[in-house]
């Protein structure tokens, strides 16, 4: 094995060919004490996150936040508009006319809090135009689902029995490749 | 636990409301607050009435459209829906109240059934050929009748299933034979029966979105009791097999249907405001200028609360934040059905003291029309006796360029019972709920819990959101 960077990590990792596998391989890792570095999933996989103990995501806060600032941002400029900077009456109704505000009121909050969720989502995953793509295999992103360990502090004992896990769980193959950290 | 156990306790505290609501219903017979016409009691029937066949309508409705769209995680508590189903049939026995006093005139709730306010009023005549007492029991007795025939059917191929059901699924088929056509059935007629019960208590008033707006409210309603119930149920030990995750997504569907109220009352609202014709916004006028309490108080229960009670992932999971939530979008309803059917009812009886003047302006009860007339003299052009200028551009330039504003509107006085709902309603809605929880529990008691030979059942064990 090559000599390894500070900044780079060695991954091993196994694919299988169905979700079910998965899950039971989850399952056996958790009850041996393993210790799972990622799991990649061509799709989202039903019960996995609970298994992986992980925590709920955060994003819908984003989402809330940027909807709120829509929301406030269509009707306050909405406001503005049509109250100070350019006055119209439109069918003889008030200048500061809120049942007509509403609906645009609503497509902006729903504007802001998709478009502000798709951003925070790509920054937060350093997604985004010129950004490399980091797979470890690129089936993973039609038919194969993965399970990832960092090996690269282990000795060959515990890689042989990781490699061991992989067989007994009915892992299709299994790889190593040498990852920017 | 095979079949669900009626306990003694649970029939004697339904069974208690259900005759402390009907001795209050008594009561509301003889306390009518100088209106006359024992108009109390008639709203309070036919209020709690509509809202508890609506409730079991669409309890219809979901379990029909759930089986046609191939949905399994519902199955573990299908039962509770087709016992909701049964309640058709005492339904019917309290609309037939209600039909009966069409005929014999016990009650003015229906300004169409004044023959001779039809003779003078051109939209009433013109209106005559639907709005009219036979299209009204035709309406009422046939159409519940089917829907009763269907859901009766259902529910007997269902609990045949438990007995011999079989691998070849040939009683889901069944089951799905009449389900499919049931849904086209229920699409059209719920809404001719929201027109003839509710709408057409404004009678000279109609709005095309009626019938989805208060449908709408009976789904959020019917949701939110199927969620107390079960929430009941499973801390009495049934449904092991029901769990967060069934609970997650029952409020799904509480939180988007009430969205989808708050549209749709909304889509009313402003296409009615912004065509400011004189007859369609009286409807809000009243309700804005002499019910404010439950104007608004409609949209804070029904849009505001579950809004941001069931916004997050986590209280949707949790009993005590849905059962919270779903109790009072459960009021927030039959309190929107309050709002629909009372103001209605007393603007008809202001009508029919007036028979004869052909226009109002003048005398005691002009208070709720003058908020009428300033729309349709305010929409006409400039108006001296206008009460409202502010609604057009036009005459609000004028009001701000030196003319006093001056409201001729007079505000309805609180009253418990007329302007907001008083004690009485509240135990009498309450009574009209505990006969309905025992009649749906005593059915549910009828036949076993869980449809183990239904073939999703083993899906919605796994269910996953």
């Amino acid at each position: 094995m090559a000599e390894l960077m500070s900044t780079e990590r060695n991954i091993l990792f196994g694919l299988y060919d169905d979700e079910e596998k998965l899950l039971d391989a989850v399952k056996a890792a958790n009850a041996d004490h393993l210790d799972i570095d990622d799991v990649y999933t061509p799709f989202p996989v039903h019960g996995l996150d609970p298994l992986l103990g992980l925590e709920e995501s955060r994003l819908h806060i984003a989402g809330f936040i940027f909807g709120s600032i829509g929301c406030l941002f269509g009707f306050g400029f909405m406001t503005w508009v049509f109250t100070r900077d350019w006055p119209i009456i439109f069918g003889g109704k008030p200048y500061w006319s809120v049942p007509a505000f509403i609906p645009i009121t609503f497509e902006l909050t729903v504007l802001f809090a998709a478009v502000g969720m798709v951003l925070v989502f790509y920054i937060i995953c350093g997604l985004g135009p010129g950004a490399e793509p980091r797979r470890l295999h690129d089936r993973i992103t039609d038919d194969k689902f993965c399970i990832a360990f960092d090996a690269t502090d282990l000795g060959s004992e515990a890689v042989e029995k990781l490699k061991g896990y992989f067989t007994k769980t009915g892992a299709e193959s299994v790889h190593t490749k040498v990852v920017p950290v | 636990m095979e079949n669900f156990v009626f306990s003694s306790r649970a029939k004697t505290v339904t069974g208690g409301t259900a005759i402390f609501g009907l001795v209050l219903l008594i009561i509301s017979y003889f306390v009518d607050g100088g209106e006359g016409h024992h108009m109390r009691f008639w709203t309070n029937l036919l209020h709690n009435s509509v809202f508890f066949v609506g409730i079991s309508f669409m309890a219809c409705f979901a379990y029909a459209a759930f089986t046609t769209a191939y949905a399994g995680w519902f199955v573990q508590f299908k039962r509770l829906w087709e016992s909701f189903g049964m309640f058709l049939l005492p339904g019917l026995f309290l609309m037939g109240i209600i039909i009966v006093g069409l005929f014999t005139h016990s009650h003015h709730l229906y300004h169409w059934n004044d023959t001779a306010a039809v003779e003078t009023d051109a939209i009433l005549n013109h209106k005559s050929a639907f709005l009219n007492k036979y299209w009204y029991t035709g309406a009422t007795v046939i159409f519940m009748g089917v829907w009763y025939f269907f859901i009766s059917r259902i529910r007997q191929i269902s609990i045949d299933e438990d007995k011999n059901g079989t691998t070849a699924y040939v009683h889901h088929a069944r089951i799905k034979k009449y389900a499919a056509p049931f849904l086209i059935i229920l699409g059209f007629t719920t809404a001719a029966c929201i027109w003839q019960w509710i709408m057409s208590l404004d009678a000279h008033w109609y709005s095309t979105m009626f019938a989805w707006y208060a449908s709408a409210s009976l789904f959020v309603a019917m949701t939110a009791l199927t969620i107390m119930i079960l929430i009941y149920l499973k801390s009495r030990g049934y449904f092991p097999g029901i769990n967060a995750e069934h609970f997650h997504d029952l409020g799904k569907y509480l939180f988007a249907i009430s969205i989808f109220w708050t549209y749709v009352w909304f889509s009313q609202f402003m296409l009615i405001w912004y065509g400011n014709v004189g007859e369609e916004t009286i409807y809000f006028r009243t309700r804005m200028d002499n019910y404010p309490v439950l104007f608004w108080g409609n949209l804070l229960l029904n849009f505001i609360a579950p809004f941001f009670i069931l916004m997050r992932n986590d209280t949707k999971r949790k009993f005590g934040t849905l059962f919270f939530a779903s109790a009072i979008v459960f009021f927030g309803h039959w309190f929107d059905y309050f709002n629909m059917i009372k103001p209605a009812a007393r603007e008809t009886l202001t009508h029919m003291s007036h028979e004869g003047g052909e226009h109002h302006e003048e005398g005691e009860h002009a208070t709720m029309d003058t908020a009428g007339h300033g729309d349709d003299h305010a929409a006409a052009g400039h108006d001296g006796h206008a009460g409202d200028h502010a609604t057009t551009g036009h005459d609000g330039h004028e009001a701000a360029h030196g003319e006093e504003r001056v409201s001729t509107r007079v505000f309805l006085p609180y009253k418990a019972g007329y302007t907001v709902p008083g004690l009485l309603e509240i135990g009498i809605f309450l009574g009209f709920l505990g006969g309905f929880l025992f009649f749906v529990l005593s059915s549910l008691s009828k036949a076993p819990l869980e449809p183990k030979k239904d073939p999703y059942f083993e899906e919605s064990l796994h269910h996953h959101t």
